[in-house]
């Protein structure tokens, strides 16, 4: 079974120097049909004004995936951490017992896209770290990057959370095909960041998604003149 | 759980409070708090490299974020009152005359020394806040163990504060 996300049917929040899409239930925009998918809790699509950002602030038990599309974002944290990074890198934050941190547009005359996912820890009270990691844009052209997971890998570097969860990237081109096959009871959430996407046959749009429940495979192809960006999550 | 919102309000020259209030913010987080942590701007001092560095990194206090919190937690280098601690206390001085600080919770932290921290205290209470000494977080525990046990402190007397009704 496919259900499709559509993006206008998303939350939206503009206050000016942030203008963000919620795939679920997220601060002022509450829907009881959206409030996660399986470990899945949030996946905000945000789009950030030069210099300005999200303020220090905390959080607890929770998996805490940036992902950035277009420009540069500076992350500070209580864990003495204070990065700058832009595209093909996923950072992982896991919260564990309790962190503080601030992520800013690191560009003062470009605005910043990026995607916040949330992910459930199957446990708590976990040690609170950061991770980032970086890889060539050819790993995830035409294929499914691997960027976290619930074990390390060492053949292909990805973060690693406490989820039995599996989140990819992949930039297909228009045409480019690549398939995923899901093993019995697994379930996926398959988000165009951007372009057009073709999944099992049906049209998805930028900012779409589709809940993917009892498939066995999916069949993910790039659309329209550009192809798509899209992030692939296999979930318990 | 009850739900409770802590803001911890810092001035720091060179970094050493803006640690402790980092580690005020954890604790506050450790005890399940939602947090803001808030960087008075600079008034009389004058501007450092890290004080440029912190202008950046955090938002300054606004009337909101008290209105907003359970629980205040001010840390202030040992000093006395600086400009930017006296400016922060008299801009509380119309949610206080509202009536909107009442039972609301507060601690203090000092950098260095804690000669400031009676005086600050004091400050607080007269705001109408109920006021969460440091505590003592061990033998060996050093300033910013000390801070991560008050911010744990400070969430979650305002937590039972809220159960029990009085706020």
């Amino acid at each position: 079974m496919i259900t499709i996300r559509k993006s206008h049917e998303r939350g939206h929040a503009d206050r000016g120097w942030l203008n963000t899409y919620h795939a679920f239930s997220f601060a002022d925009y509450y829907d009881p049909a959206h409030v996660g998918f399986r470990s899945l809790r949030v996946l905000n699509d945000d789009r950030v004004a030069p210099g300005k950002g999200f303020g220090a602030h905390g959080h607890r038990d929770m998996e805490i995936l940036t992902y950035v599309l277009e420009g540069t974002l500076t992350h500070r944290d209580s864990m003495g951490e204070r990065r700058t990074f832009g595209s093909n890198v996923i950072q992982v934050m896991s919260a564990g017992t309790g962190v503080v941190h601030s992520e800013f547009n690191a560009s003062h005359t470009d605005p910043v896209h990026f995607l916040q996912i949330w992910i459930e820890p199957s446990v708590q009270d976990a040690a609170p770290s950061y991770q980032e990691i970086s890889f060539a844009p050819e790993e995830k052209q035409g294929r499914l990057r691997l960027l976290a997971g619930p074990e390390a890998s060492p053949a292909e570097p990805a973060a690693v959370i406490h989820q039995d969860a599996r989140v990819y990237a992949a930039v297909l081109n228009s045409g480019e095909k690549v398939a995923k096959t899901l093993a019995p009871g697994r379930h996926a959430w398959v988000q165009v960041a951007r372009g057009k996407l073709c999944l099992n046959g049906q049209d998805l749009n930028e900012g779409d998604a589709a809940a993917v429940s009892d498939e066995r495979e999916l069949a993910l192809a790039g659309d329209g003149p550009e192809g798509a960006e899209i992030l692939v999550f296999d979930l318990a | 759980m009850q739900d409770v919102n802590v803001v911890v309000t810092f001035y720091s020259y060179h970094g050493a409070t803006e640690k402790l209030a980092l580690a005020a913010a954890v604790g506050a987080v450790e005890g399940r708090a939602n947090i803001r942590l808030r960087r008075l701007p600079d008034i009389e001092a004058e501007t450092t490299a890290e004080g440029d560095r912190m202008n950046m990194d955090y938002v300054a206090p606004r009337e909101a974020d008290a209105a907003w919190a359970d629980a205040i937690i001010l840390a202030i280098p040992a000093r006395n009152f600086s400009a930017e601690c006296q400016g922060y206390i008299a801009s509380l001085e119309a949610l206080r005359s509202q009536g909107k600080l009442n039972g609301k919770v507060a601690g203090a932290l000092t950098s260095g020394s804690d000669s400031a921290l009676p005086s600050l205290c004091g400050a607080l209470a007269r705001l109408g806040c109920v006021i969460v000494p440091p505590g003592f977080a061990g033998p060996a525990a050093d300033a910013v163990e000390g801070a991560k046990l008050q911010g744990r402190r400070v969430a979650e007397v305002a937590r039972a504060l809220r159960q029990a009704g009085i706020r």
